[in-house]
């Protein structure tokens, strides 16, 4: 048995006061490996060859093995969460504009472009980012949360 | 060639429990080591009703289909190595939580065409899936765009 490790959580509950300009927590996440992949084939059920048989993926002509766009999708959609709390959230749309190879380091930045109100509720709208090493952005998202007024 | 007739077709529905495995697994693979994600003690002690489901886990659900994630591509005819993932959204409606049971119906909602750039024509297909609880009341609602690129001349 290990020992019991303190266990708390850090998710905000109640909507957070955001503002114009604000800044996600930027984070790094990689480099990604093969293994990454195929976990998150096993936690989604996404077994398309493409993302973990290299020769399949050779034979469709990609270089190798590449990661599924719902990866860094949901990596970034986390972050997010966390920095609004989940309950907060009202939308996210992910668009994946770059393919996510072995090795790539992705780094997830998030940013308050407004601010409205509406029926005694405050919403923001957010712009994301994934980003990774080769300064190639993989994806971009929208989304909007409920924030304190 | 997809059929554009396609629209408005029905592709199934398939039932989702969200069990504590199953989402502990998620949030590992999302690197995100936050224990409220799958432990309820801890969620209570944060002041959570519940274990929140991560805003991505709707795609699980497609895990329980038949022919597995793909199936609603396969459904519908597309040329599975020519497809790519355009475009993923969600609207969230009322908090998921660990122990939920979602039931996701798909419908096609959108196909389009438009001449790729190196050739052929590429189509772009809109699914639309709600994802409705045990206590009936609408969850979440998934808009995703599927791109079947143009065929190798």
């Amino acid at each position: 048995m290990s020992a019991e490790l303190p266990a708390t959580s850090t998710l905000p509950v109640a909507p957070v006061l955001l503002q114009v300009g604000d800044e996600m927590p930027s984070t790094t996440i990689g480099p990604l490996t093969r293994t990454d992949f195929v976990r998150y084939a096993g936690a989604s059920g996404d077994l398309n060859p493409i993302h973990y048989d290299e020769p399949m993926a050779q034979a469709a002509g990609m270089p190798s093995v590449f990661g599924m766009g719902m990866l860094h999708a949901g990596m970034l959609a986390m972050r997010l969460a966390r920095w609004v709390g989940p309950d907060n959230l009202r939308s996210y749309r992910a668009r994946f504009t770059g393919q996510v190879w072995p090795g790539d380091e992705l780094t997830l930045t998030g940013r308050v472009a407004g601010v409205e109100q509406r029926d005694g509720t405050a919403l923001a709208q957010i712009e994301l980012s994934v980003v990774s090493q080769r300064d190639e952005q993989v994806l971009r998202a929208e989304a909007s949360a409920v924030v304190a007024p | 060639m997809i059929d554009p007739a396609i629209k408005g077709k029905v592709l199934g529905t398939v039932r989702f429990p969200l069990d504590r495995s199953k989402l502990g697994e998620l949030a590992r693979a999302l690197h995100d080591d936050d224990p409220a994600w799958h432990d309820s003690e801890v969620a209570a002690a944060a002041g959570l009703d519940g274990v929140p489901a991560p805003p991505t886990t709707t795609v699980l659900a497609d895990h329980w289909r038949k022919q597995g994630a793909l199936e609603p591509a396969i459904e519908i005819g597309m040329d599975l190595p020519r497809v790519l993932h355009g475009e993923a959204a969600w609207e969230y409606l009322m908090p998921v939580r660990l122990g939920d049971e979602l039931t996701a119906a798909t419908i096609v909602t959108d196909v389009a065409t438009r001449a790729g750039k190196r050739g052929g024509t590429m189509t772009f297909v809109t699914l639309e899936t709600t994802f409705t609880n045990q206590r009936g009341e609408l969850a979440v609602r998934q808009r995703n765009t599927l791109i079947e690129t143009g065929a190798r001349a």
